[in-house]
C-alpha cells in the first residue's frame, strides 16, 4: 500500500523515521477512533462531537493535573470521573429524547453538542494556550537513526490496553452482551428486559471517559492545549472508517494505516497532501468495502 | 423452579399512536396457566396489544389513553419493559427479531437479561437445548445466518430463558413452513401444560391457533370483535368464513356482520409505524 | 361520508371564480407601491410612508384573501402554487415586502434606541445569499434524503468557477460566472453523488466529507497556481458590471465614466434578491414535480421506490446535480458579493454554519433555509445591539467580553433545543402560527 506513494528517499532512516511518526500519530487516531467505535457500536449514532469531548477532557486534565496540581493518579481519577458525569449528561439531557429520531437530525444534534463545548470552552478558558501537559516521561530513544519519543510507546500501550479491556468486556460481561444486543436491535432487545437507556447511559459515559483518556494523552503530544486540539476528530475518521466502525480492534490498525501514510504523504508531497491524501485512502475504502477492513457486514433484513 | 402462570386481564384498553386510535375498549383476560389465543387480519392492532402489554409502546410513539392491564392482579401498565419482563410476561416478536449478529448461544442468553439468579441461568439453557435439540450444534453459529424455522425456534427458545409467567407470541407462523408452525404449537401446548406457563399467542392463522388454545378472541379495527372458547369460535359460520377460509352459504354474511362502526379511525394522515 | 356529518366549509358551500385582472391586481399593487414610495425620497416624512405601507399591505392581503379561486377547483388551479386565500395573502405580502425593504433600508432613517438600521442592509443580502445556498442543501439532505457534507466543496467550486470564468477570462463578468457555475456544480454535483448509489447515511456523510477535503486539495492548488496565497479577488476593477447595452433599464443611472459597477448594498440587494427568490421558487417547483415526488419516495424507502418504477440511480443524481448546481451559483454570488475568498472561507466551520441553518431553518421544508438564514445572521446583530443599547443587558461585563463565543453558545443551544422538542424548525413554527392565524380569521370572520 505504502508502494503506492513512491517517490521515497534513498535515505532508509528517513522513511523510518516517517514510519515511526507515523505509527506514533496512528496510536492518537486510534485513540479517538476507538471513541467513535464505543459510541457507533452500540447507539448506532455518528457522534460528530467526538473531538470536542477530547478537547473537554484535555482541558480538564490540565485544570485538575496542572492548575490544581493533584497526585497524578488522584488527578487523573478525578478527571475521568468528571468526564463519566459529562457522559451521563450528555445521554440523560439530550440524546435520550432522539431515541427513535432521523439519522441526520441525531448527527445534526451531535454538531449543536460539538458548538455548544467548544464555545463553552472558550469562554471559560479563553482563546488563547492555557498550559502544557507534561507528566508523562518526556524522554526518547533512539533506533536505526530514528527518534521515538517515550510518550508514544506509552500512548500505544494505553491503547491497546484499553482495546482489549473494552474487548473482554463486550465479549464476556453480561453487560457487554447487553449492549451489544441493543446496537442489533433495541425494540427487540427492550422486549427481552434489557433497559436501552442505562446501555446508552453507559455507552455515552464509556466514550466520554475514553475522550478523557484521549484528551490526556494527546494533550501531551500536541504540547499546547489550545483550540486547535478540536481538529483531531475531523482527522480521526479516515482511520475510524479504514479500520471499520464496529470493530475495536479496526481502530487500532485503521489507526495505525492512515497514521503511517499521512506522515509519508506529509513527508514525500508536503503537508498539504496530509489530509486529502488520508480522506481519499477513506473515500477508496468506502466505495471498496464500505463497512471498513474489520467492521461488520450488517445482515440486512428487508 | 418453574414459576407456575399468572393470570393477565386486560380491561379498557384505549391506546392511539398520536391521532389514531389503535386499539378501543380491548378486554382480553388470560388465566392462570391458560392458552388463549386472538385472532384478527392486518391493522386489526394486535401488534399494538402486544406492544401494550410489554411496555414497548413509547418506541412507536404510541400512548395508553384509558385502561388498565394486570398480571397476578398487579397493574403492569405504565411500567418500564425491564419491570415487565421482570415481572414475568416473555415474548417471541413479530418477525422473531433475533439479534442478527449475535451467535444463538448469545441470543439466548440476551432473553435472561432481567434475571440475577447467574447460576440458573445455565439451568435455563440446558432446559432450552432439550426442548430444540436442533439448536445445540449452531450455539455458536451467527443467529442471522440461520434457516426461519431454526431463528423462530431461537425466538421462542429466548423468550423462554426469562422462565415467564406468561409467555406472549406474536405471528409465531409468519413466513414459515407449515410442518414447523405446527411443531411450534405442540411445544407451546407441551410447555402450557408442564410448566404451567400462561400462553396467549397473537395469530393470523387462525385454523392452527385454534386447534391449540382453549379461548380464543376476534380483534377487527381495535375493538374486540368475538370471544369465546375456541371449540365455539370454530364452530361459528362467520369465523369459518372469514378467518377459516370455509363455509359455502355464509358467503354473503361479510357485509352483515356487525362492525364496529370506525368513523374517522382511518382517516389517516400518516400511520404510526404500525403493522 | 354525508352532508350532515360535515359542516358546509368555505369550499364547498359556493363556487367563486375571480377575473384574470382580480386574479393579478393584488400582486399588481404589492409590486408597484413599494417603487412609488421609494421614489419619493425626502418629500414626504418616513412615519407616512410607514403609515401608508401598512395599509397597503392590509388592503392588499385583504384582496388577495378575497380574489381567490373557492369551491371546485380545475386540475390546474389545484395545482397553483399559491392556491388557498392564505397563500395567496402571504405571497403578496411578501412580494411587497421584499420590494419595499430595500427602499426602507436605504433610507436615513435612525430608528430609536440606536437599532443598527444602516448594519442590517449588508446583512440582508447575506440572508439571501445563504438562504439560497442553504434551500439547495435542504433540497438535498432533507427532502431528498441524500445526507452530504460536501455543500462547502461546492461554494468553493463556485468561486474557482467565478475566479476563472468570471475574474480572469472576463475581468469581473458575473453573469457569464453563473451559469458556467451553475454547469460545473451540475457536472461535478453529479459525480460526487455517485458514492450515494452505493452508500447510504453514515457511510455517504463520510464520504461526502471526504469529497469536501479533495475539493479543499483543488482549491489550494489552484489557488497557488494562478491567485497566489492571499485568495481570489472579486472586488475592484472584477466587481460585476451591467453591461451598456443594458443601461436605457429603468433605474440604471451610469456613472461618470459609462459604467453602472454593482456596487454598494442597494444596487446588491437587487440582484441578490431576484435572483435567490427565483432559484428558491424553482426549487419549489420542483419539489412539487414528479421528479420531487421521486426524491420523497426515494428518501423514505429506495428499494421500494425501484419497484414503483422510479429511476433510483437518476433521481439520486439529480437530487445531486440540481442541488449543487445552485450551491455553486450562490457560492459565485457570495464571492462578487464579499469580495475576496481565500481557504478560509470554506473550512469545516462553514460546513457547520450550513447545518445550523437548515436546523434552524427546520430541514423538512425548502422555504425553511430563509428563516434558518435570517436567524442565522440577524442572531449576531441583535446581540450586539442589546449588548450596547439595553440597559439590562449593557452592564454584564461576562456578555460584551466573549460576544462570539456567545453567539456560537446560543446557535449549539438552539441546534439542540430545536431538534429536540421541535424538529419542524422555525418554518414549522411559522406554518403552526399560519394555521393558528387562519383558523382565528376563519372564526371571526366567517
Amino acid at each position: 500500500m505504502l508502494l503506492a506513494f513512491g517517490n521515497f528517499t534513498a535515505d532508509p532512516s528517513v522513511n523510518l523515521q516517517l514510519l515511526i511518526g507515523g505509527l506514533a500519530l496512528g496510536a492518537i487516531y486510534a485513540v479517538v477512533a476507538l471513541g467513535f467505535v464505543l459510541v457507533y457500536k452500540s447507539t448506532d449514532v455518528l457522534n460528530l462531537a467526538h473531538g470536542e469531548f477530547l478537547m473537554l477532557g484535555a482541558y480538564f486534565a490540565l485544570t485538575f493535573l496542572i492548575s490544581e496540581n493533584l497526585n497524578f493518579f488522584l488527578g487523573v481519577f478525578v478527571l475521568l470521573l468528571v468526564m463519566l458525569v459529562f457522559g451521563l449528561l450528555v445521554h440523560y439531557g439530550i440524546m435520550r429524547r432522539m431515541v427513535g429520531q432521523g439519522f441526520f437530525a441525531i448527527v445534526l444534534i451531535t454538531l449543536g453538542i460539538a458548538t455548544i463545548i467548544r464555545a463553552l470552552l472558550l469562554i471559560f478558558y479563553g482563546p488563547t494556550e492555557r498550559g502544557r501537559l507534561d507528566l508523562l516521561p518526556q524522554g526518547s530513544f533512539e533506533i536505526g537513526g530514528a527518534t521515538v519519543r517515550h510518550v508514544d510507546i506509552i500512548i500505544f500501550a494505553v491503547v491497546a490496553g484499553c482495546v482489549l479491556l473494552f474487548f473482554l468486556f463486550f465479549k464476556y460481561t453480561r453487560l457487554g452482551l447487553h449492549m451489544r444486543a441493543v446496537a442489533d436491535d433495541i425494540e427487540a432487545a427492550a422486549a427481552m428486559g434489557i433497559d436501552p437507556d442505562k446501555v446508552y447511559a453507559m455507552t455515552w459515559a464509556a466514550a466520554m471517559v475514553m475522550a478523557g483518556i484521549g484528551g490526556l494523552l494527546f494533550g501531551h503530544v500536541t504540547g499546547a492545549i489550545d483550540r486547535s486540539i478540536e481538529a483531531i476528530g475531523l482527522r480521526a475518521f479516515p482511520a475510524a472508517v479504514v479500520g471499520g466502525l464496529t470493530s475495536l480492534g479496526g481502530s487500532i490498525v485503521g489507526g495505525l494505516v492512515v497514521g503511517v501514510i499521512e506522515q509519508f504523504a506529509n513527508g514525500h508531497l508536503g503537508t498539504k497532501w496530509r489530509e486529502p491524501v488520508a480522506f481519499s485512502v477513506m473515500f477508496v475504502v468506502l466505495l471498496v468495502r464500505p463497512t471498513g477492513l474489520w467492521g461488520r457486514k450488517d445482515l440486512e433484513r428487508v | 423452579m418453574n414459576a407456575s402462570g399468572l393470570d393477565l386481564t386486560i380491561e379498557g384498553l384505549t391506546v392511539v399512536y398520536g391521532g389514531v386510535t389503535a386499539l378501543d375498549d380491548v378486554k382480553i383476560n388470560v388465566p392462570s396457566g391458560g392458552f388463549v389465543t386472538v385472532l384478527g387480519a392486518n391493522g386489526a392492532g394486535k401488534t399494538t396489544l402486544v406492544r401494550s402489554i410489554t411496555g414497548l409502546l413509547y418506541l412507536h410513539k404510541g400512548r395508553v389513553r384509558r385502561g388498565s392491564i394486570e398480571l397476578g392482579g398487579e397493574s403492569i401498565l405504565g411500567k418500564k419493559s425491564p419491570d415487565i419482563v421482570s415481572a414475568g410476561v416473555a415474548q417471541v416478536p413479530e418477525g422473531r427479531k433475533l439479534f442478527p449478529n449475535l451467535t444463538v448461544k448469545e441470543n439466548l442468553l440476551c432473553g435472561a437479561a432481567s434475571r440475577s439468579d447467574i447460576s440458573g441461568i445455565d439451568d435455563s439453557l440446558e432446559q432450552n437445548l432439550d426442548l430444540f435439540p436442533q439448536l445445540r450444534p449452531l450455539l455458536s453459529q451467527t443467529a442471522g445466518l440461520l434457516s426461519g424455522g431454526e431463528q423462530q425456534m431461537v425466538a421462542v427458545g429466548r423468550a423462554l430463558m426469562s422462565q415467564p409467567s406468561l409467555l406472549i407470541c406474536d405471528e409465531l407462523s409468519l413466513g414459515l413452513a407449515p410442518k414447523i408452525v405446527h411443531r411450534l404449537f405442540e411445544l407451546l401446548t407441551e410447555i402450557n401444560e408442564t410448566r404451567g406457563t400462561s400462553i396467549l399467542v397473537i395469530e393470523q392463522n387462525a385454523s392452527l391457533a385454534l386447534q391449540h388454545a382453549a379461548d380464543a378472541y376476534v380483534l377487527e379495527l381495535g375493538r374486540v370483535l368475538m370471544e369465546g372458547s375456541a371449540a365455539e369460535l370454530r364452530g361459528n359460520p362467520m369465523v369459518q368464513e372469514l378467518y377459516l377460509g370455509g363455509g359455502g352459504e355464509a358467503h354473503t354474511s361479510y357485509a352483515a356482520i356487525e362492525r364496529p362502526s370506525g368513523g374517522k379511525r382511518w382517516g389517516r394522515k400518516r400511520t404510526g409505524g404500525d403493522s | 361520508m354525508t352532508a350532515t356529518e360535515n359542516p358546509p366549509t368555505q369550499q364547498t358551500a359556493q363556487t367563486y371564480r375571480p377575473s384574470t385582472l382580480q386574479r393579478f391586481l393584488p400582486f399588481a399593487i404589492a409590486a408597484v407601491v413599494p417603487f412609488i414610495l421609494g421614489s419619493t425620497t425626502g418629500d414626504v416624512n418616513f412615519w407616512w410612508k410607514a403609515l401608508i405601507t401598512v395599509v397597503v399591505l392590509a388592503v392588499v392581503a385583504r384582496l388577495a384573501w378575497k380574489w381567490t379561486p373557492r369551491g371546485e377547483l380545475t386540475h390546474r388551479e389545484d395545482m397553483r402554487l399559491w392556491r388557498t386565500p392564505s397563500d395567496r395573502s402571504w405571497a403578496a405580502l411578501t412580494t411587497f415586502g421584499l420590494l419595499v425593504l430595500p427602499f426602507i433600508l436605504a433610507s436615513d432613517f435612525t430608528p430609536p434606541m440606536g437599532f443598527p438600521w444602516a448594519t442590517w442592509f449588508a446583512v440582508v443580502n447575506l440572508v439571501l445569499i445563504f438562504a439560497m445556498g442553504a434551500a439547495a442543501f435542504n433540497l438535498l439532505v432533507g427532502y431528498s434524503g441524500q445526507i452530504s457534507l460536501a455543500h462547502v466543496a461546492f461554494l468553493a467550486l463556485g468561486s474557482i468557477v467565478g475566479g476563472i470564468v468570471g475574474v480572469q477570462w472576463s475581468g469581473g463578468n458575473m453573469w457569464l460566472a453563473l451559469p458556467a457555475a451553475a454547469v460545473a456544480g451540475a457536472v461535478v454535483g453529479a459525480i460526487s453523488g455517485l458514492p450515494a448509489l452505493r452508500l447510504k447515511h453514515l457511510y455517504l456523510l463520510l464520504a461526502t466529507f471526504g469529497f469536501h477535503f479533495v475539493m479543499m486539495l483543488v482549491w489550494r492548488e489552484y489557488l497557488q497556481e494562478y491567485f497566489g496565497f492571499v485568495g481570489i479577488r472579486f472586488k475592484g476593477e472584477n466587481s460585476p458590471r451591467i453591461a451598456s447595452w443594458l443601461h436605457w433599464l429603468p433605474g440604471i443611472d451610469p456613472d461618470q465614466n459609462g459604467e453602472f459597477v454593482i456596487t454598494g448594498q442597494f444596487r446588491w440587494y437587487w440582484v441578490l434578491m431576484p435572483i435567490t427568490v427565483l432559484s428558491i421558487l424553482f426549487m419549489v417547483n420542483v419539489v412539487r414535480t414528479r421528479e420531487g415526488r421521486a426524491f420523497a419516495a426515494v428518501r423514505d424507502r429506495d428499494v421500494s421506490a425501484s419497484l414503483l418504477g422510479i429511476n433510483v440511480a437518476r433521481s439520486k443524481l439529480f437530487a445531486f446535480a440540481l442541488s449543487s448546481a445552485i450551491v455553486s451559483m450562490s457560492g459565485v454570488l457570495a464571492s462578487f458579493y464579499i469580495g475576496s475568498r481565500g481557504e478560509d472561507s470554506f473550512n469545516v466551520q462553514t460546513v457547520l454554519n450550513y447545518a445550523i441553518i437548515i436546523v434552524v431553518g427546520g430541514f423538512s421544508s425548502i422555504q425553511g433555509a430563509i428563516f434558518g438564514s435570517a436567524f442565522f445572521w440577524f442572531l449576531p446583530e441583535w446581540f450586539k445591539w442589546a449588548r450596547e443599547e439595553l440597559w439590562f443587558v449593557r452592564d454584564i461585563d461576562f456578555l460584551s467580553d466573549y460576544p462570539s463565543e456567545i453567539d456560537l453558545a446560543i446557535k449549539g443551544f438552539l441546534v439542540v433545543i430545536i431538534l429536540m422538542f421541535k424538529p419542524d424548525g422555525l418554518a414549522g413554527m411559522w406554518r403552526d402560527f399560519k394555521n393558528w392565524l387562519g383558523r382565528t380569521l376563519a372564526r371571526s370572520n366567517p
